[in-house]
Formats: structure tokens, C-alpha cells, sequence
């Protein structure tokens, strides 16, 4: 299942890394990360506090340029040189914060950035912005100010402004973290829809019951490395790796 | 008060003898020679064949504003300026400044002559030729019923006013080093910066007295209702007459001496002294008139409606909009340097912040009005008004603490809005446009309207550099009329009414951040 490190990119994958590498000063956050992610899979990144989850995605769009290795995003190649523009269009990222503008309402959270980066004429931009709000359940609240909102709404607000760029990959940040049992099976039913529709997501937690549910594969890090990459069924039950199973007895004690 | 004033009228009457003694004899050839020629010689002293005269008007009747419009100066220095244009066929301007800035003025080459009342003085005449045009004597003056002097040791112990600038305090400091000898204590001396202010501490009775010239007395009786007299005359050889001052030239010194020889000549110096004469029997007269109400209404509401007001008030306005605009529009740019990478350029900003926020405002507008021109020639021209130096300088000095209230506003958006700015493949310009800028703008609002109304009263200090705004007028009123409580009333509804009308646009402007403020937001929607 893992790639070798030392082969190329895999271009058919939706994101493909080899050997990538994460410094901040002398510390590594990232320690030569090497795996694959197909189209339309849903994946789960688990690991302890501080193993490098939220560093990881964040290469992704290159929030958080990484210093060694390759990264292939849709069979591109990203570096200092890429198109940031075209990379953050495919790549969409919802904050563990949701970081929503406080300025704007929700409706213009959402056009916000198709019309300035896009495009997108205002009419058109606001006709699809209440079409994702409405599939995150949220369109009555489009003219509210995110202050009025509460967390799980503001989690939903922050989905569909990512979905409003037409990402072909979703970065998630512990969607789930500040949200109620019920809210979470909303985030669920969500990200099923977008694997429907074909989008891939990457999705860090901590919350076991919703990684089991909605993971097609499930990515243990520890200390900026991958320890395990294996489907959570197998993940759960039988890991292959003492620190995960530390990891699991954990988090079940808790 | 009748004896000491006729004494007064005797001693030092208000007649002007023309000097001509002196300058008759080589003016004569001069004038002979210029007779033939179109044009007597022009002195160097006129720039681009301008009179340029510089002049605080706030000493009647030799300089000051006669009327309502601040920038018509009358009296006997402003007549003889005239003949004198007329005299060399040229233009005359005239620029009003305070008194404190006319001989940097003059230095700075930014006038041709210093006409405004002066004293010809050995200790000037070291840097600046002089030429007299008016005799004149010093005389002490102290409130209505204070019986006279017999000499200057008199005053020992007691506080005297003088306005600042002029010679006054250190012919008083003489004064008292004779009076340490003789083991007496020493003249208290207050300086004010106008004449006015130095007579009105004499009316309210804080200062025993104050030092004048009697041409100037003699003039003001109308206006003081016989509230004042002349205590002493003391028997100073100087202070005798009233000079023209022009920069170092002994051609020019000559020219000029010529041209006042001849218009004494030809009668039109006698003409000047004849028109501002007041005969001592009108003085009288007027000594007699009942003491002025405490507060004139009629004053007041004229101040209030007068254009030179509304004149003034629109240039205060005005230079403080256009002066914190030009401070936000640098202050941005320096906020963001300063709130990025250590380079040279935050270390120079870094300086120029402090250098600015820690000089005083007054001595930054006096520097670049007064210092500026010596290195910088092209900032003694014409177009560098009084109010292009007022509108750069507070410019400078708010932008240093403009830029402090960016750099908070700046660094209080939360840094996770860049993030998602990034994230949504907005620009770096689109992320600071619509995401960061919005929110700063939100935390900066309040201080910055709070440094408006600050700047607003400090354009107040600008009237040092001959600035006709808001404060500058009405020392000049209070100049001409001695009206003090109705102009300052005046002036005070016209700072509290562009102040209050700010701080209600702060409130409305408030309102409208709905966005920050849950109760806010949600009233609105409903
Ligand atoms: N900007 C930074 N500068 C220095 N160190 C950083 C920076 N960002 C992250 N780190 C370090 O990198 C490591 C990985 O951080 P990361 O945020 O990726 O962890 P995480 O797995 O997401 O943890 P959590 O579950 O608590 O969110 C941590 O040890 C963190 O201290
Ligand atoms: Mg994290």
C-alpha cells in the first residue's frame, strides 16, 4: 500500500508526496512523508498533539511551504514556481478556527473570493454560494454576521466558503473539535456528499467514532512521521504499530 | 491720571519730526542724480521686482488690522511701504507673521524689509542694517490712578509685561543688574507673545505695568477708555525711533535712506503723520467716556457671524483634513514596513517615528517655516505659504502617530484572516484590500477621529507662522479692538462646534461596525 519513497509521483493520483520534508528552524515537523491519495478518497489523519497533522494538510496548499520531498498535486508538481492562484482554486481548505471574515456576512464570505479571484460576476457568485449553503443546511442564516452564528453553524458557513472556490480536493482541520454529537453527524453527512460528488478530502481529527465512519483510509502520524496508513477497519481493530496502540488505548480511557 | 497723561502729551507729543538731518545732505545728491535717470536705483533688497513686507499687525497705529479682514494691515509702517513701492515703480505684498518670526523671516529672505513698529537698536543694527523713519520714546504704563514714578529704580519688586521679541526685557535687565548692585530686588519681567495680551495683564491688574511706545498709547486710549496712564518716562536715548530693517548691505542701506529723505521732502511723510495723528484733546475727550461693559453680546454675535471667523475656522478645517489625510496615506505604507521583516528601512522609519513624536509640534513648524529655506532655497519662494508649511509639517509629525494606531489596528486582525485569505487563492493585495484593511479600519476608527480633533486644536499653533486660521484671527481682533472675553467666546463656540460635530460622526461611524458586535448586529437585523 505505501509507496516507495524513492519512486516518482504517482500523476494519476490526486495528491501524491515522496520524501517530504518540514522544518521550522532545526525542528522537523514533517520527517520524509511518503503516500498516495486517489480521487474521491476520503482520508484521516490521526496522531498525537503536535505530530505534524495540521503541518501536513497545510502543504498541501502550501500554506506552509514545505523544504524537501515532492509534492504532486492533480499530477503537478508544486514549488516555489507553481501557480498559487490555480493550486489554492483546486485545493480548499477549512481552519480547525474556521477563520470566517467578521466583516462580511455569510453570503459574502462566500463570494467574497470567487469574485475576486474568479470572477465571477456577483449574481452568479451569490446563486451558487446559497446552493452550497443550503447543502451545508445553513442558507437562512446567508445574510447573518458570522458573531451571530454559533460554532457548528460557523463550521458549516466555513465548508461551504471553501466548496464556493469548486475545490477538487478538501483539506479539513479537526472539523469536529468544538461541535456536539449531533453536529458532527451533520459534518458526516456532508463529506459523504462531497465524496459523491467526487471531491477527495483529507481530514485531520480526534474524534474516533467519526474517523471510523467516514475514513476510507485512515494516516497515523507520530513525531512528523507516517507510522501507518491502513483502512480504519483494520486500523481499529488490530494496529500494526506500539505507538498507535498506545494511542488508541488513549483515546478509549478518555 | 490728567496730570501724568498731559505730561505724557507734553513730553513725548505725537509729532513726527522727518529725519531728514542726516540724510539730506547725501541724499540730496542722490535724489539730484536720480532726477535725471527714469527710475531711482533699485535696492537689491527687492526680489523679483516685489516689496515683499513683513509685518506683525498687532501694534497700532504703526502696524495692525483695522477692520475685519485679516489680511487688510493698516497703519503708518504700511503707508510708508506703499510710497516706498511707488517710490522704486514696483509691486508691494504684504505678509503678516508673528512677531517672534520676523527677523528669521527677513534672514530667510523671505521678506524684502521688516516694517512692523520696530525700534532702531545698536544690538540689532549689528545683523541688520536699520533705517528710522518715526520718532518715538518708551513709556511705562500702569492702570488708571497709579500715581507716576520718579525713575526706573521705582519699580523694584514689581511685575512689569513686555510683549516677547522686542528689546524691552533686556533694556529691563539692565535695569536690574543696577538694581542687584544697589542690593534691591529685581523687576519682575513677563513676556507675552502679542502687545494686546501684555496691555490686557495690566487691565486685569496681574502686572504692575507694562513698557510701550507712546505712539502706540497714544493711539490705544481710545480703545482702553482712559483705564490706563503713563507712569514714568524714563530718559533712555534709545528707543527714540522707529526703523525699517533690511539684510546687511550698505547700498541698499543708502537707497533706502534716500527714498524716506525724499518722501520727507515732499511732504508725504507729513501727510502719513497727519492722517494717524490724533490731537491730544480727542484723547481727552475720550479718557472721559464710561468704562465698557464686561461682556459686549453685539461683539460676540458679529465675531460669531463675521467672515473673518468663518474665514478662519475654514482654514483651521482645512489644514487639519488635508494635513491628517497626507498623515494616514504615508502612515499605512510605514505600518505595514514596520510591521514586517527587520530592514534599513523599518530602522530609519523606526527613527523618524521617534524623532517626530518626540520634537514639539511648535518647534517642528517654526523649523520647517524658519530653518528650512537656510538649506533649502526653494522653500523661501513665494509658493511655500504658510499654509503648505503648516499642511507639511503637522503632515509629518501626525504620521508618526498615525502610524502607531496602524501598527495596533494591524496587528489586532487576527492573523488565521491572512490564512484564509491565502487559502481562498486570494492576492496579497486582495487579502489586505478586503480582508485585513476592513478590520483595521474598524479598530483604527476611534483613536484616529480621537487624533483628529487633537490635530485640529494644535493647527492652533500654526498662528506663529502668520497661518490665518481660526485662533490667529482672533488675536488679531482682540489686537485691534482689546475685546478679549467676546473674540476668545467667539473663537471657543467655533472650536467646541467643529470638535462636538467630530466626535457625533465618531459615534455614527461607530454604529456602523454592526459587524463586530453581536447585540449590534442583531438589532440591525430585526
Ligand atoms: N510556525 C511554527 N513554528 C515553529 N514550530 C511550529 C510551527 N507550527 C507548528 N510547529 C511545531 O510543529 C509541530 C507540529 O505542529 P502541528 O500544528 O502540525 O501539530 P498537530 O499534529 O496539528 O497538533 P494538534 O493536534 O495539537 O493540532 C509541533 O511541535 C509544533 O510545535
Ligand atoms: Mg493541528
Amino acid at each position: 500500500m505505501n509507496p516507495d519513497p524513492k519512486s516518482m509521483p504517482d500523476p494519476s493520483a490526486m495528491i501524491s508526496v515522496r520524501n517530504l520534508s518540514k522544518l521550522y528552524k532545526d525542528f522537523i515537523a514533517l520527517d520524509r512523508i511518503s503516500f498516495d491519495v486517489q480521487r474521491g478518497e476520503k482520508i484521516v489523519v490521526l496522531g498525537p498533539s503536535g505530530s505534524g497533522k495540521s503541518t501536513l494538510i497545510r502543504c498541501f496548499n502550501r500554506i506552509e511551504p514545505h523544504d524537501s520531498g515532492i509534492l504532486s498535486i492533480d499530477g503537478q508538481v508544486i514549488n516555489a514556481q507553481s501557480d498559487l492562484t490555480q493550486l489554492r482554486a483546486t485545493v480548499g481548505l477549512v481552519f480547525q478556527n474556521y477563520n470566517l471574515f467578521p466583516h462580511l456576512s455569510v453570503l459574502d464570505n462566500c463570494t467574497l473570493a470567487p469574485r475576486l479571484v474568479k470572477k465571477t460576476p456577483r449574481a452568479e457568485a451569490e446563486a451558487m454560494a446559497m446552493r452550497f449553503l443550503k447543502q451545508v443546511n445553513i442558507a437562512e442564516q446567508a445574510n447573518k454576521y458570522p458573531i451571530q452564528l454559533s460554532g457548528g453553524q460557523q463550521q458549516r458557513v466555513a465548508i461551504a466558503r471553501a466548496l464556493c472556490m469548486q475545490p477538487e480536493v478538501m483539506l479539513f482541520d479537526e472539523p469536529t473539535a468544538a461541535l456536539d454529537p449531533e453536529a458532527i453527524s451533520g459534518v458526516v453527512a456532508i463529506m459523504n456528499d462531497l465524496a459523491q460528488q467526487g471531491i477527495t478530502t483529507l481530514c485531520v481529527t480526534h474524534e474516533m467514532g467519526f474517523a471510523r465512519h467516514i475514513a476510507d483510509r485512515i494516516i497515523f502520524m507520530d513525531k512528523g512521521r507516517i507510522l501507518e496508513i491502513t483502512p480504519p477497519a483494520e486500523f481499529f481493530t488490530n494496529p500494526k504499530t506500539q505507538r498507535a496502540r498506545d494511542f488508541l488505548d488513549q483515546m478509549i480511557s478518555y | 491720571m490728567t496730570h501724568s497723561m498731559a505730561q505724557f502729551m507734553r513730553r513725548c507729543p505725537f509729532r513726527l519730526r522727518p529725519r531728514v538731518l542726516a540724510a539730506a545732505l547725501g541724499g540730496a545728491l542722490a535724489i539730484a542724480g536720480s532726477a535725471l535717470a527714469a527710475d531711482p536705483d533699485l535696492p537689491g533688497f527687492i526680489h523679483d521686482g516685489t516689496l515683499t513686507v513683513c509685518t506683525n499687525p498687532t501694534l497700532p497705529p504703526m502696524t495692525f488690522v483695522n477692520g475685519t479682514d485679516v489680511n487688510a494691515v493698516d497703519g503708518i509702517d504700511m503707508d510708508i511701504a506703499h510710497r516706498l513701492a511707488e517710490y522704486w515703480h514696483v509691486p508691494m505684498v504684504v505678509t503678516t507673521m508673528d512677531f517672534t518670526g520676523l527677523f528669521p523671516s527677513l534672514a530667510a529672505q523671505r521678506c524684502s524689509m521688516v516694517a512692523s513698529g520696530i525700534i532702531k537698536l545698536p544690538d540689532r543694527e549689528k545683523n541688520f542694517d536699520a533705517v528710522s523713519y518715526q520718532d518715538t520714546a518708551l513709556v511705562v504704563v500702569a492702570r488708571a490712578g497709579t500715581p507716576p514714578l520718579s525713575s526706573m529704580t521705582d519699580l523694584s519688586g514689581k511685575t512689569v509685561a513686555v510683549q516677547s521679541g522686542t528689546s524691552y526685557s533686556a533694556r529691563l535687565a539692565k535695569e536690574n543688574e543696577a538694581l542687584a548692585q544697589a542690593g534691591r530686588a529685581p523687576i519682575i519681567i513677563q513676556q507675552y507673545p502679542t502687545e494686546d495680551q501684555v496691555v490686557q495683564q495690566v487691565l486685569i491688574g496681574r502686572v504692575f505695568a507694562f513698557a510701550s511706545q507712546d505712539v502706540e498709547l497714544y493711539y490705544r486710549q481710545e480703545q482702553l477708555h482712559g483705564k490706563v496712564n503713563v507712569i514714568l518716562v524714563p530718559p533712555y536715548p534709545e528707543y527714540r525711533h522707529f526703523a525699517l530693517y533690511i539684510r546687511k548691505n550698505a547700498h541698499d542701506r543708502e537707497l533706502l535712506e534716500q527714498a524716506i529723505a525724499t518722501m520727507g521732502q515732499n511732504g508725504q511723510m507729513a501727510a502719513i503723520q497727519k492722517k494717524w495723528a490724533i490731537s491730544p484733546d480727542a484723547a481727552k475727550a475720550l479718557a472721559h467716556t464710561p468704562p465698557a461693559p464686561m461682556f459686549r453680546w453685539d461683539t460676540f454675535f458679529s465675531a460669531l457671524t463675521s467672515t473673518a471667523f468663518m474665514r478662519g475656522a475654514f482654514i483651521t478645517l482645512a489644514v487639519a483634513v488635508l494635513s491628517h489625510f497626507t498623515a494616514i496615506m504615508i502612515s499605512i505604507p510605514m505600518a505595514l514596513a514596520l510591521n514586517g521583516r527587520d530592514s534599513l528601512l523599518k530602522m530609519v522609519l523606526k527613527g523618524y517615528v521617534s524623532v517626530f513624536r518626540g520634537a514639539p509640534t511648535l518647534l517642528q513648524l517654526l523649523f520647517i517655516w524658519n530653518a528650512l529655506p537656510q538649506f533649502l532655497p526653494v522653500f523661501r519662494e513665494a509658493w511655500f505659504t504658510p499654509f503648505l508649511a503648516t499642511w507639511l509639517s503637522l503632515s509629518i509629525n501626525e504620521s508618526a502617530y498615525q502610524v502607531e494606531i496602524n501598527r495596533a489596528a494591524l496587528g489586532a486582525v487576527d492573523k488565521g484572516q491572512e490564512l484564509a485569505g491565502d487559502a481562498l487563492a486570494m492576492s496579497r493585495r486582495q487579502v489586505y484590500r478586503h480582508v485585513i484593511f476592513p478590520q483595521a479600519l474598524r479598530i483604527a476608527l476611534p483613536p484616529t477621529i480621537n487624533e483628529f480633533i487633537s490635530l485640529l486644536k494644535t493647527t492652533s499653533l500654526a498662528s506663529v507662522i502668520s497661518l490665518q486660521e481660526l485662533l490667529a484671527v482672533t488675536q488679531i481682533q482682540v489686537a485691534r479692538t482689546f475685546e478679549f472675553t467676546e473674540y476668545y467666546a467667539a473663537a471657543l463656540v467655533y472650536y467646541l462646534g467643529m470638535v462636538f460635530f467630530f466626535l457625533f460622526l465618531q459615534k455614527r461611524v461607530e454604529r456602523r461596525f454592526a459587524w463586530a458586535d453581536r447585540h449590534k448586529a442583531t438589532a440591525n437585523e430585526s
